[in-house]
C-alpha cells in the first residue's frame, strides 16, 4: 500500500507531543525513494496511454499517491518546526547538546536564524523611548517579589549577578537570589522556586 | 482535501483510516489494492476497502473513478446503537476519530443521517465528558473517549487548574518549562534502560 512508511513517522512524532525526537533522515530517504520509483512508474506510463487508454486510471492513482508523501513529510517538517520554535523559548539560545544532536543540520541552521531574528527584535524593542530592548522569555507571569528562595537541583557552576557578586550553585545548595537573574535558571529546570 | 488543515498531524491520521468504495474503472497494476485479488489488475466493480485520501481524490475526479460507501460503524446498525445511548459505546475501539472521521464521510450520505447521529452523540457524550475531565480516576474515565474528546477532557482540565490558580492570585512558583521537564523524564528513562 501507498504512504505506509510515511504515516509510521508521523504517528511517532504524534506519540510524543511534548518532546523533541532524533530527526529520521534514514526513513526520510527511504520515502523520497518511494516517491521517485512511482514518479518514474508513472512517467513510463503516461508515455504509453497513446497506446493503451486504460493506463489513465492507475497514473492518477500513483498521481494522489504521490501527492499524499509529499503532504505527509512537509506536515512532519512542519511539525518539527512548530516544536523547535518552542526549544528556543524554553531551553533559550544555546540548546545542550544532548538536544542539539536531534535536529538535523539544515534544523539547526533555521534554530540558529530564529534565534538571532528573535534577538535582534528584543533588542529592538522600546529603542525609541530610551530602554535598550526587553527579554521577552523573562518575567513570563508577574514577579511577586524581587528575590525568591531557590534550591538547586544540579551541579551548575557560578553564576555571576549583575551587581558583580558570584553565587557558587551546587546540587541541593538553598539561595535567595534576585528574581530577574534566576528566573531563565528556573525555566530551564537548573533551579527550582521554594515556597 | 480542504486546505485549511493541510499541515495537521491528527487530519492526516484521520484521512488514513479505510473504507469501503466500488470502482468504475478497470485499474491496471493496481491489483494489490484489494488484497483478495489474484490478477495484477483491478477490475471494474470490484469492492475493496481503501484510505480515505486515496478514496477522496480519486472520487473528485472527472469523471469519478469511484464511489465511496460509509464505513460500517456509521451504517444503520451502529447509527440505532449510538441514537439509543452513546455513552455505552467505547468510541475509542470502535474509531479512534469517529467524529472527524463521520465530518469526511457525511457527505457521501445523501440523506444526511450521519451528520444527525454525529451531533446526537456528541450531545449525549457531553455529560460523560465533563465528568471525564473532573475526575480523579483519568484512567478508567478516558478509556471510552475518542481522541478528540481525550484531547478536550484534557484541556478543560487545564482550564479547570488555571482557573483555580488565578482564584489563588497568581500565587504559585514559577516551573521548569514543559518541553524542558519533559525531555529529562524521557532522558531518564533511556539511562534507566541500559
Amino acid at each position: 500500500m501507498f504512504a505506509e512508511k510515511v504515516i509510521e513517522l508521523l504517528k511517532e512524532s504524534e506519540r510524543n507531543p511534548d518532546t523533541i525526537d532524533p530527526f529520521k533522515d534514514e526513513k526520510i530517504r527511504q520515502i523520497l525513494e518511494e516517491m521517485q520509483t512511482l514518479f518514474i512508474m508513472n512517467m513510463n506510463d503516461a508515455n504509453a496511454t497513446t497506446e493503451n487508454k486504460s493506463l489513465w486510471t492507475t497514473v492518477q492513482v500513483r498521481h494522489s499517491a504521490l501527492e499524499r508523501n509529499k503532504r505527509c513529510l512537509l506536515a512532519y517538517l512542519y511539525s518539527r518546526m512548530e516544536k523547535i520554535k518552542t526549544l528556543r523559548w524554553e531551553f533559550g539560545s544555546v540548546l545542550p547538546p544532548d538536544v542539539r544532536e536531534l535536529l538535523s543540520d539544515d534544523e539547526y541552521e533555521w534554530f540558529s536564524r530564529y534565534s538571532t531574528n528573535l534577538a535582534s527584535y528584543m533588542r529592538s524593542l522600546g529603542q525609541d523611548i530610551g530602554y535598550s530592548g526587553i527579554d521577552l522569555t523573562e518575567n513570563l507571569r508577574p514577579p511577586k517579589a524581587l528575590y525568591m528562595e531557590v534550591v538547586c537541583t544540579t551541579d551548575y557552576g557560578k553564576l555571576e549577578l549583575s551587581d558583580g557578586d558570584v553565587v557558587m550553585l551546587r546540587r541541593n545548595s538553598r539561595h535567595f537570589l534576585p528574581a530577574a537573574e534566576c528566573q531563565t535558571l528556573v525555566r530551564q529546570g537548573v533551579l527550582k522556586q521554594i515556597v | 482535501m480542504s486546505c485549511s488543515n493541510y499541515l495537521s498531524i491528527t487530519d492526516i491520521l484521520v484521512s488514513h483510516e479505510k473504507v469501503p468504495c466500488k470502482f468504475f474503472y478497470d485499474l491496471p497494476k493496481m491489483g494489490f489494492l484489494d488484497p483478495s485479488a489474484v490478477d495484477d489488475d483491478l477490475k471494474a466493480g470490484t469492492n475493496t476497502e481503501i484510505p480515505l485520501w486515496l478514496a477522496e481524490s480519486l472520487h473528485s475526479r472527472r469523471p469519478p473513478l469511484l464511489s465511496v460507501d460509509l464505513p460500517k460503524i456509521y451504517k444503520d446498525a451502529y447509527r440505532e446503537i449510538l441514537n439509543a445511548d452513546a455513552c455505552t459505546v467505547d468510541l475509542y475501539k470502535l474509531g479512534q476519530h469517529f467524529y472527524e472521521l463521520g465530518c469526511y464521510v457525511a457527505k457521501y450520505d445523501i440523506k444526511g443521517d450521519v451528520t444527525n447521529t454525529l451531533i446526537n452523540t456528541f450531545k449525549q457524550r457531553f455529560r460523560m465528558l465533563l465528568t471525564a475531565s473532573a475526575s480523579n480516576d483519568s484512567i478508567g474515565s478516558m478509556q471510552p473517549l475518542s481522541g478528540s474528546e481525550r484531547k478536550f477532557a484534557a484541556a478543560a482540565a487545564v482550564t479547570e487548574n488555571a482557573i483555580s490558580m488565578w482564584l489563588q492570585r497568581g500565587d504559585c512558583a514559577l516551573k521548569t518549562a514543559n518541553m524542558v521537564a519533559n525531555h529529562r523524564k524521557r532522558k531518564r528513562a533511556e539511562m534507566e534502560m541500559f
